[in-house]
């Protein structure tokens, strides 16, 4: 099983409908444009004031993104076929006007029984114990609600990532 | 509706049938009455008369028998016999006289000796003596003659009827013998009786049958053989007619009889009566039978069929039938109320659960979109303050005093220089980020708000209206105070509301009058000390032409002033304190009235005294 391999990188599958929710996604796991200028005025501010250097061992994510159930389903038996399977995949229930998020998730635990889901919806008219039954099992399921802060949830990804 | 095949109604139906069963009946009885009990008299009429005539036959018979009885009891005696010898010449003289015929109730009496020869005779008509000679039937020469006056043997005796010159008469002629009827034959004993109108006439009265008779055989009169009866039949009476045999054996009397027709008349009359009798009861089973089909068949289907009418004209289906029997058509409507009843809860759930399931999914579709559409906006604020975070943490103030120092070593001064440098470029990158997340954040507001603006084009869409009875929607609204609060306050729901029923939405009056009530309770609440009263009213008036139904909910609470009046179903005001408020808002409920083509208003006469809330709404079928 593949965590967190020898670059830092957690390989992570979006699914959501909603473009602007995906750029979140990718703004929140991708490269962070700013690292370098902030690395380096704390470099400065080290050297000038004394203070500490911040020390950071921020994995990096590889992040791949669609808007469609199927899409996201190709995209994992793609990857497992490579030997380069997701790490974490994060699916939206409602994903018109293809399959839901529940179904694709069904297929991909199919495919991949060990990868972690998490199931990130506005609203889901489907109870969680219902989630729990179609994408089993519970202890590789999560289940979180919109809105919701991205940069909290890539910690947390990354805590799930390094914790299994 | 396709056109439906039309047909008699049932009512009409069963009317002919019964018309046509009570003609049957008539017909059936006036045919059996006519072929079977009928005839029975007819052949019972005409046994009498074959029986009258048999009887007139008998009486001669028996006249003749009683006449040759008469000649059998003087023909064998010793002093008729020594007289016919010439041994006793008394005898003529003491026993053959005129009176001797009168006492013996005969015509003729006459002696003949041996060789014919005549000893003693005499014939009387009307008492009067006539000649012998006279009859016509006494010398030898005649053939009767020779039947009469002479005997071969003992056992020879000659007796009928026979026609003489005198008229027709019945006569007896035996031999004379000894008392102990021992021979030899010494002569001829002839006695003799008229066949006069007299006799006729004696006949008729021992026979109490209308007897005449003729005499002498023609060739119209001959159409019978001697013992056969022929009857003719006429309108009043039934003639019957026999030929009776002489002494010769030739037809020579025609005995008639004539029997009144009185049998068949009976016959008759009994079958009118009989007639009459069943067509009568006919009739009255009939009526009966039609009484009772109306009041237990057809009336009760009748109420069904209007009752069914009803709840598909007016879409009620909680009316019910009242009356109902425990037959099979009372259990029958019972079962279609039952039926109906299942029907109106299944609908009323099915409108509830639409009406949910509508505001379930709307409430879901709305959620997921502004969820949606908040995350971006979010992540652009957390973004934002992350960014800012870091440039909290600038210490371009440190920097810029130290290069104030003119101690501060030229290398220092440099890497200070190059701090700030950097510092204000990362400011600067943080400003643009921070223009491009506003805008993200801006970008996502406004698509929250035209979420909310699709929104507000659904809640302009009107609701499904109903016929609703005011009794039951109340009775419904009621469940917003807590049960055991309600008989605290007094509320009651006055039976005569139960005819009152208008066409509204059923969910938002429900939630109207909840809300009402809900005031109403709440402001009884604040009013301690006072007995809470809560309560309804309805009524039919006019608005414009059009029947409104005015439901009033009245209390004894709070009340409200006149300045509260004016203000009361604005949006958002409240004259409860924060927190207090519970319900949807008069201002909800006056747009769900006016919604529903209603109105609403309120009225208090002051602080402390009361209030009355009325709600006009369109008023059903029959209101």
């Amino acid at each position: 099983m593949t965590t967190v391999d020898n670059q830092n990188f957690i390989r992570v599958l979006v699914a959501d409908d909603d473009e602007q929710v995906l750029e979140c996604y990718r703004d929140a796991f991708g490269v962070d444009h700013q690292a370098g200028q902030i690395e380096a005025l704390d470099a400065l501010a080290a050297d000038l004031f004394d203070a500490e250097e911040v020390c950071k061992d921020t994995p990096k994510f590889d992040i791949v993104a669609c808007n469609q159930g199927l899409d996201a389903i190709r995209q994992t038996a793609a990857a497992a076929e490579k030997g380069a399977p997701f790490d974490v995949i994060i699916l939206d229930i409602r994903m018109p006007p293809g399959i839901d998020g529940v179904a694709a998730g069904s297929e991909i635990r199919k495919i991949d029984p060990d990868v972690e889901i998490i199931f990130v919806t506005g609203y889901s008219d489907i109870p969680v114990t219902e989630l729990k039954r179609r994408v089993p099992p519970p202890a590789r399921l999560h289940y979180l609600n919109k809105p919701l802060s991205f940069t909290q949830l890539a910690d947390d990804v990354v805590t799930m990532v390094r914790e299994h | 509706m396709p056109d439906q095949p039309t047909s008699l109604p049932l009512q009409t139906k069963v009317s002919l049938t019964l018309l046509v069963l009570i003609g049957l009946f008539i017909a059936a009885s006036y045919v059996i009455l006519g072929l079977v009990i009928a005839p029975a008299f007819d052949d019972l009429e005409m046994s009498a008369a074959r029986s009258d005539l048999k009887r007139g036959e008998m009486a001669l018979q028996t006249d003749l028998d009683n006449l040759e009885a008469l000649t059998a009891d003087w023909a064998p005696w010793d002093d008729i016999y020594s007289y016919v010898l010439g041994a006793s010449p008394g005898f003529e003289r003491s026993n053959l006289a005129r009176v001797t015929l009168e006492n013996l109730s005969l015509d003729l009496l006459v002696i003949f000796g041996n060789s014919d020869r005549l000893m003693w005779g005499q014939v009387l008509i009307d008492g009067k003596e006539r000649n012998l000679n006279e009859l016509g039937i006494l010398s030898p020469d005649n053939p009767a003659g020779s039947l009469l006056t002479s005997h071969r043997s003992a056992d020879n005796p000659t007796a009928g009827i026979i026609a003489t010159n005198l008229g027709p008469m019945l006569i007896s002629s035996r031999p004379i013998l000894k008392t102990d009827n021992s021979g030899p034959v010494a002569g001829a004993l002839i006695m003799g009786q008229f066949l006069n109108d007299a006799r006729l006439a004696r006949l008729r009265e021992r026979t109490e049958v209308d007897l005449f008779w003729s005499f002498g055989a023609t060739d119209d009169s001959l159409p019978l053989a001697a013992g056969d009866i022929e009857f003719s039949t006429r309108e009043s009476l039934i003639s019957g007619q026999m030929w009776l045999e002489d002494i010769h054996g030739a037809p020579y009397l025609l005995l008639q009889s004539s029997t009144p027709r009185s049998i068949s008349s009976l016959g008759n009359h009994t079958v009118d009566v009989a007639l009459l009798f069943l067509g009568i009861a006919g009739l009255i089973v009939t009526g009966i039978v039609w009484i009772m089909l109306r009041m237990t068949i057809l009336k009760p289907i009748d109420r069904l069929g209007k009752h069914m009418r009803n709840v598909r004209q007016s879409g009620d289906l909680s009316q019910r039938m009242d009356k109902l029997s425990y037959d099979e058509i009372g259990r029958l409507a019972r079962q279609f109320d039952d039926l109906t009843g299942a029907v109106h809860e299944a609908r009323q759930a099915l409108l509830d659960q639409s009406f949910k399931a509508g505001k379930a999914d709307t409430a879901a579709e709305v959620l997921h979109n502004i969820r949606n559409a908040m995350t971006p906006m979010i992540n652009g604020l957390e973004r934002l303050r992350r960014a800012f975070k870091v440039t909290e943490s600038l210490r371009v103030e440190d920097a810029t005093s130290q290069l104030a120092d003119p101690e501060c070593p030229p290398d220092r001064k440099d890497k200070l220089l190059e701090y700030i440098n950097a510092s204000f470029k990362h400011v600067a990158r943080v400003g643009d980020d921070a223009t491009e997340d506003l805008k993200i954040a801006t970008s996502q507001a406004r698509q929250i708000e035209g979420i909310l603006t699709d929104q507000e084009k659904f809640a302009n869409v009107a609701p499904v209206s109903e016929i609703l009875k005011v009794e039951e929607v109340l009775g419904e609204a009621v469940h917003v105070i807590p049960k055991e609060a309600q008989p605290e306050i007094g509320l009651k729901i006055p039976g005569d509301l139960s005819a009152m029923t208008v066409k509204a939405h059923r969910i938002g009056l429900l939630q109207v009058l909840g809300n009402l009530i809900l005031n109403a309770y709440e402001s009884i609440q604040r009013c301690k000390g006072a007995e809470g009263r809560i309560h309804f009213e309805a009524e039919l008036e006019m608005l414009a032409d059009e029947p409104m139904v005015r439901l009033t909910v009245r209390d004894n609470g709070s009340g409200f002033n006149e300045s509260t009046s004016k203000m009361i179903f604005q949006r958002g005001f409240t004259s409860k304190t924060k927190g207090e408020s519970t319900g949807l808002g008069l201002h909800w409920c006056a747009n769900a009235i006016a919604g529903m083509g209603g109105r609403i208003r309120a009225e208090s006469p002051g602080l402390g005294q009361g209030a009355e809330f009325h709600v006009l709404l369109p008023a059903a079928q029959g209101g």
